[in-house]
């Protein structure tokens, strides 16, 4: 049997590993569900009383605001979940397993990723298709090309998550910092409102991370929102985000393996 | 069980180790320290565990054995020396390494607490690269050998300790491994888990694998052993 073939069956008995899991515990899923409810019903009714001249898709703000909601959705499931998924492994003791495994800790942590990816994703879906079934939400003829985008933002992400849960293998700790993050990207990335108003001194902010050329793609392709460059250039920003920094996401991730090997602090939680 | 049997023979071999069979897993100097103003846990330790032997380790609480264990399973990368199974090593092919050994740490952790025996036992077989022909009769055969049948289908939070401890064993040797690394294997084991497990330590080293054991109490004296050694401060010394 390939070595290719070994691996993939491994990463597939984590994510089954994390499903089985994840459906374990019912009201998780019910709270997946409802949660996003609540806010799409909160931002419908606002975006009735925001007028804004600055938003230019058919949806208005409603449309604006569901794809800004839609990707911090994505980023809370997958920022925040993987470093309280490591952490818990840590505590738990689980991740020893991968630490004695053929499959070795990097992958074994790459592996306990994928499924807080694959349900940040489903999660994206599920928002977009309550907001355009429930409320109505125009979407463009060509949203179904959002989820090669989607998925290719999301590499552009993971190297964030990486840092994420080095953090947690080195000190053990990454709360805040996922909420630092998060709340930076929603800003600088123009979750909730264009980036054009914020004041030129933190614009630039907007242009060095990957969260805006996947915003304001998946605005485009689900809403028909215009874009202010061309989708190549921001494919080709995300592409060049996800080339650059997926790799020093891992080195990372492995040097703070090392450490906590090397000093002993792997085993500690 | 009675106590005669829990001190039969796991090999016929003398104690003291027979230097004439192939040297499987090596550690040579290894040094650990851990931070602050302590004096090394492990100060140039030396190591060679054989084909076919069992060897177990002493020593009283916090000496360090639980350390020797993690370094000679690549949790716990080396500060200075080596650690080796012919030319493989945690540091340059550690998936390799880690695929000839069998780790069983002390304590009850590292089991998914909410899966079933069968899944979690099926979940190790992959993360240890066991072929998928292989897996499931392998998985069968771990959980026949460690009385665990009849809890298949059972979830792990919902088990006791002693069975947790039963899937935790059926882990470390479900894959064959050619080392066996068990750090206080008898805890929890009632007098029939206690026998499984001596029954399987030595079917392992009827197969060539090698065994060792570490614990806090005298357990050389109840397993048949073909070299035993405390730990104190920092080194070995070799008691049978």
């Amino acid at each position: 049997m390939s070595q290719m073939r070994l691996w993939c069956d491994a990463m597939w008995g984590i994510v089954r590993r994390d499903a089985i899991l994840f459906v374990s515990y019912r009201a998780q899923l019910l709270a997946q569900f409802v949660g996003p409810l609540f806010s799409i019903t909160i931002f419908y009714y606002i975006s009735h009383i925001v007028t804004a001249r600055s938003i230019h898709s058919p949806g208005g703000y409603f449309g604006f605001v569901i794809v800004g909601l839609v990707i911090v959705q994505i980023l809370t499931i997958s920022m925040g979940v993987m470093p309280v998924t490591v952490r818990q492994e840590l505590v738990s003791g689980t991740i020893e397993r991968f630490l004695v495994s053929a499959h070795g800790p990097i992958n074994g942590i790459l592996g306990t990723m994928l499924f807080p990816l694959i349900n940040a994703l489903l999660s994206g879906v599920l928002m977009l298709t309550l907001a355009a079934v429930i409320f109505g939400l125009p979407l463009a003829t060509t949203a179904v090309l959002a989820i090669p985008v989607a998925l290719l933002g999301t590499l552009a992400f993971m190297p964030f998550a990486f840092f994420l849960v080095s953090l947690v293998m080195a000190f053990k700790q990454a709360s805040s910092a996922t909420q630092f993050i998060v709340a930076g990207v929603a800003i600088v990335g123009g979750l909730y409102f264009p980036i054009s108003l914020l004041p030129g001194w933190i614009r630039w902010a907007s242009d060095v991370q990957p969260f805006t050329p996947a915003t304001d793609l998946l605005r485009h392709l689900l809403i028909d929102t215009p874009l202010v460059h061309p989708a190549g250039i921001e494919l080709l920003k995300l592409v060049g985000f996800s080339a650059v920094l997926l790799p020093a996401g891992v080195m990372l991730l492995r040097a703070s393996i090392r450490y906590g090997q090397r000093s002993g602090t792997i085993a500690e939680y | 069980m009675s106590s005669s049997s829990l001190s039969a023979p796991l090999s016929n071999q003398p104690s003291g180790g027979d230097s004439t069979r192939e040297s499987i897993l090596e550690l040579k100097d290894v040094y650990h320290r851990w931070k602050g103003p302590k004096p090394p846990v492990l100060d140039d330790v030396s190591l060679t565990l054989r084909a076919g032997e069992v060897t177990w380790i002493g020593g009283r609480n916090g000496v360090g054995k639980t350390t020797l264990l993690r370094l000679a399973a690549g949790i716990l990368l080396t500060q200075r020396g080596s650690v080796s199974i012919g030319e493989l090593t945690p540091r340059s092919k550690g998936g390799l390494y880690r695929r000839q050994i069998g780790f069983l740490s002390a304590g009850d952790r590292s089991l998914q607490a909410r899966m079933r025996v069968t899944q979690q036992l099926d979940y190790w077989g992959r993360l240890a690269y066991v072929p998928r022909q292989r897996r499931a009769a392998l998985v069968a055969d771990s959980m026949r050998r460690f009385g665990l049948e009849e809890f298949a289908d059972r979830r792990v939070d919902r088990m006791s300790m002693g069975q947790r401890q039963r899937i935790r064993l059926a882990m470390a040797f479900l894959h064959e491994p050619r080392v066996l690394l068990l750090d206080e294997p008898r805890n929890s084991l009632d007098d029939d888990g206690y026998q499984l497990l001596n029954q399987q330590i030595e079917q392992a080293a009827g197969r060539g694998a090698s065994i060792l054991w570490c614990s806090p109490r005298g357990e050389d004296r109840v397993i048949a052993c073909d070299s035993s050694f405390t730990l104190t401060e920092g080194r070995l010394e070799r008691v049978g």
